[in-house]
């Protein structure tokens, strides 16, 4: 009840579960735990997801397996065998898939998401959860918690029953006295970017369209980069433009080369069609398992899977064939 | 126009919903699938000025044909575009009301047009098919001006009630009912296209309305495929198959891989300035 007696009134809301916001906790957790010191942040992926990726964590990522995603941090998610994750897959691809396979999340906030097999047991198995919102509402989420706000209105998911599913509210607009949804804040206990280039300390350029790579680093309390290049500091404050993210946003830069391998990252190397086809078959033919052995666990990194999995060979022709750079480099 | 014999299912309703674009709109379009490849086909033939933006944040591209393999993963699809933002900004271009269309394909659709892209079976919780979701679908859906819907005319499409409401049509079909649930005002579904008729919506009841049937097809057949009862347009249009230049195009430029326009074969035979359908057809293309 506000001081003058009126209250707004909430017309409808969903019963999907939720994280309450918590913008104070968010503040708190940057003043006492985020450096805003020009740090050294490189460190190899092991210890990235080791110390910033807890069991029961939510994680978010930018954009998805298939491009421009962080591809060797979910794999050594996988490898390190981190367990009861709650997914937000906005716009995911097979990701979900693979971290499922994995044994590695419970819940999943989804947008769209790749589904086969896996997806669809685990649900059936009881062992995953689904919480249905949408690619932009989960955007738009990221937004909220980006902002330092609890909640942010939109003018869609009602009346769907998207929203009958998800934390989402509709009241009276105490200004224009029309309905109008509510979404609350996330803020992602550690996002997953990879970017194209960053420096030492994590100030960091995305070519390309993105998703909401932003909205995602600002809103999340850790954020571990891996990124295709680390470039100098210098490079970075001679066209300051063309920096995405600020380098206090971010705890761990991690170099991957191929990062996004077997998608692609537009401009610097094509996808990898045959690996992205073997995934599916292994999928239909039940024997994730054996992807997962041969992809992740049989090596020791990301860098190991590249000489022992891919090959040099294979690396060049995915680099080669990326033609179109238009825009990115150039 | 010559009348082309052998089409695929996909093929007739990527033609039907390429020859709705109206030239110098903006579109918003899934990333993939149907919808971007009826936009791809519009453009290279039709209405090469329509513009379009997807949900990755790319706005106005312009892709080279022939298309690159899988083209939701290329950066050829973002290729020439006039900018390249995010999700979240042209959701906001869509909610200040820039996007005419948006086109967009469906699971399942109901008489007002609300539609699944999430699961199909009777639990949430346990699927007996569960699809990627929503999407981008629900904010396309509910704030461009107008959607245009693809989906197959299969009875367990066009339901009377939907097995989950990922995205939303004219909601229970009564006055106000989108404006209600928050939606801005004017919105809703304008066209649901299939492989043999296109359907509109009644502008006083906001039901499903037959408008057009193929000549080879009719309007009894299209309704036997439907679980629900649409109104009928007092003057159902025929609908011309697609033409030996449209599948050409669609062929060798739009999906070269041919990974989304395969479907069921539907082969025409000329009888006697009728068209209709083969008595023997080749077998489906995919499953």
């Amino acid at each position: 009840m506000a001081p003058n007696g009126k209250t707004i009134a909430v017309l409808d809301e969903g019963v999907g579960a939720y994280r309450a916001p918590d913008p104070d906790g968010m503040r708190r957790f940057v003043r006492d735990h985020k450096d805003r010191r020009l740090v050294d942040k490189r460190m190899t992926e092991q210890d990235a997801v080791s110390r910033f990726v807890d069991d029961g964590a939510y994680v978010s990522y930018d954009t998805n397996v298939w491009r421009r995603g962080p591809s060797s941090l979910m794999r050594e998610v996988i490898r390190q065998r981190k367990r009861d994750l709650w997914l937000a897959a906005k716009f995911s691809a097979h990701d979900a898939t693979l971290l499922t396979a994995g044994g590695c999340i419970s819940k999943i906030d989804v947008g769209w998401m790749e589904v086969g097999r896996v997806i669809t047991e685990a649900m059936n198995a009881g062992r995953l959860k689904m919480y249905e919102w949408t690619n932009g509402a989960l955007a738009y989420r990221h937004l909220a918690g980006a902002l330092g706000v609890p909640f942010l209105p939109l003018r869609y998911v009602g009346g769907t029953d998207v929203f009958r599913n998800s934390g989402a509210k509709l009241i009276e607009d105490p200004y224009t006295g029309q309905a109008v949804c509510l979404v609350p804040a996330v803020n992602p206990d550690v996002a997953l970017i990879h970017v194209n280039q960053c420096d030492m300390y994590g100030n960091a350029r995305i070519f390309g369209p993105g998703l909401a790579p932003v909205e995602t680093a600002m809103a999340s309390k850790r954020v571990i980069l891996s990124t295709e290049e680390i470039i100098d500091s210098e490079e970075i404050r001679k066209h300051p433009g063309a920096t995405t993210l600020p380098y206090y946003l971010v705890d761990a830069v991690v170099h991957a080369p191929f990062g996004c391998y077997p998608g692609t990252v537009p401009g610097l190397y094509r996808a990898d069609l045959q690996h992205l086809m073997e995934f599916g078959v292994a999928q239909v033919q039940g024997k994730m398992d054996e992807y997962l052995e041969k992809w992740v666990f049989s090596v020791a990194s990301h860098t190991e899977m590249l000489e022992k999995r891919v090959g040099l060979e294979k690396l060049n022709v995915l680099r080669a064939e990326e033609t179109h750079t238009e825009g990115y480099y150039t | 126009m010559t009348a082309a014999l052998t089409f695929t299912t996909n093929e007739a309703a990527i033609v039907y919903t390429s020859r709705l674009m109206e030239e110098d709109r903006l579109y918003f379009v899934a990333i993939g699938g149907p919808p971007l490849l009826a936009i791809l086909l519009a453009k290279q033939l039709r209405t090469p000025k329509i513009a379009y933006v997807v949900e990755d944040g790319t706005i106005a591209p312009e892709m080279p044909v022939p298309t690159p393999p899988f083209m939701v993963g290329a950066g050829l699809a973002s290729s020439r575009a006039v900018a390249w933002t995010d999700m979240n900004t042209v959701d906001f271009h869509a909610g200040l009301g820039y996007l005419d269309y948006g086109v967009l394909a469906a699971v399942q659709v109901d008489e007002y047009g609300n539609f699944n892209s999430t699961f199909l079976g009777d639990d949430f919780d346990r699927p007996a098919r569960r699809f990627g979701g929503p999407g981008g679908a629900t904010e396309i859906a509910s704030l461009c001006w107008r959607t245009i819907l693809m989906t197959r005319l299969e009875r367990r499409k066009f339901v009377k009630k939907l097995d989950f409401m990922s995205s939303p049509g004219f909601l229970d079909g009564s006055l106000g009912a989108r404006e209600r649930a928050g939606m801005p005002a004017e919105t809703g579904p304008y066209r649901v296209v299939t492989e043999r008729a296109v359907f509109g919506f009644d502008d006083e009841t906001r039901r499903m309305k037959l408008l057009a049937v193929a000549p080879w097809s009719s309007i009894d057949e299209v309704l036997g495929e439907m679980e629900f009862a649409p109104l009928v347009a007092a003057d159902v249009a025929p609908l011309d198959p697609p033409t030996e230049e449209e599948l050409a195009m669609l062929r060798a430029n739009i999906d070269p891989t041919g990974r989304t326009i395969s479907g069921d074969w539907i082969t025409l035979e000329d009888a006697g300035g009728t068209l209709r359908r083969a008595a023997a057809e080749p077998a489906t293309t995919n499953a």
